[in-house]
């Protein structure tokens, strides 16, 4: 099957779980990074630990298309603080506010607006920023298995169902 | 608050998640979102004022051919809102009440139901998130979902800082309300 039309049918797929699952949920994403309703993050965990071992498994039989982001410590780390605050201001992330626009919501279609300006911005800046934030402190595209030089399945498994536990056991909500 | 409170619970949510990365890891690769928001930007930009697109380092790669425009990470993108648009239609009548519109009641019980406001906040809230997103090489479905389940180091440093300021900011936007 075309490429692209793999493309569109994963991302229909994945725009209807966000959308029925709760993820264009404002009060969801804030309640979540207010730690009182825990919806968002167990939803998160869940799919991380299916997704991890599901990956692991995959990579086994040597079928899994992996696709590793370098890891460049500053900039990694300060474009995740303004991320953060992104998300926390809008309600949104990228791919929610995708969905939220196309369930109608104004505040998403200015989300979405406000992300392809953003994009831009950094567009523009590239040059400087990849001279500060990007080239040093480049470790590349590295998994921690690789860095600790252990098995994966050590790492994978683990972590995997300490996610699933943490889902289905640990995390309570909490209204007062 | 119930947990069917939605479509579908967490739990179905999350397992479809889950399955829906390894079936993409299987066929093409992972899931990814703001990558497109830059290729979109250089399409637009290739159209309008190429000298431009083509002076600028970062535009210069993307929005020309291949995976680099419409390809499938895009088509991806594109497939999210229809699916988003398809069940939106479909299910409206079981979407809990508080997550229907465009001014949600927690952010009106506290910054008033100012529709302004609220859109001004969603688009400088949107500016961050993909400035950010494209510093870091990611966001939370290319970084988090799709790069922790890889168990990539960069997608840990990203989810633990990301996760910080999100944290701190919603509690800094909301302390009055505790």
């Amino acid at each position: 099957m075309n490429t692209l039309l793999i493309g569109f049918l994963i991302g229909g797929v994945f725009g209807a779980i966000l959308y029925m699952g709760g993820a264009t949920s404002y009060r969801r994403i804030l309640g979540t990074l207010l730690l009182k309703d825990m919806w968002i993050i167990k939803l998160m965990c869940t799919a991380i630990g299916v997704g991890t071992l599901g990956i692991y498994l995959l990579d086994l039989g040597g079928l899994a298309n992996l696709s590793i982001k370098p890891a460049y410590l500053g900039g990694v780390a300060l474009g995740g603080v303004i991320f953060g605050i992104g998300w926390a201001v809008s309600g949104y992330c990228p791919g929610t506010c995708v969905v939220g626009a196309a369930e109608g919501k104004f505040d998403a279609i200015f989300t979405l607006v406000g992300g392809l300006v953003g994009a831009l911005i950094f567009a523009f800046m590239f040059p400087t920023l990849e001279a500060w934030l990007i080239q040093p402190f480049n470790f590349g595209a590295v998994t921690i298995q690789e860095l600790i030089g252990i098995n994966a399945v050590y790492l994978a498994v683990p972590f995997s169902l300490l996610l699933l536990s943490m889902a289905f056991l640990i995390l309570k909500d909490r209204y007062e | 608050m119930k947990e069917n409170d939605a479509i579908i619970s967490w739990k179905i949510a999350g397992v479809a998640l889950g399955l829906l990365l390894t079936l993409a890891t299987f066929l093409v690769k992972p899931l990814g979102v703001s990558t497109q928001f830059v290729v979109t930007d250089a399409i637009a930009v290739h159209a309008v004022a190429p000298a431009a697109a083509e002076s600028n380092t970062y535009l210069a790669k993307y929005g020309v051919k291949d995976e680099w425009s419409i390809g499938y990470g895009w088509m991806l993108v594109a497939g999210m809102f229809a699916g988003g648009l398809i069940t939106s239609r479909l299910l409206r009548a079981k979407q809990p009440e508080a997550d229907k519109g465009s001014m949600p009641p927690m952010w009106a019980a506290v910054f008033g139901g100012s529709r302004k406001k609220r859109f001004v906040s969603a688009f400088f809230g949107g500016v961050l998130l993909l400035f950010g997103a494209r510093l870091a090489g990611g966001c939370t479905s290319g970084h988090m979902i799709s790069g922790m389940s890889q168990l990539a180091l960069s997608s840990f440093v990203f989810g633990v800082f990301t996760f910080g300021a999100a944290i701190l900011a919603a509690h800094i936007l909301y302390r009055k309300r505790g």
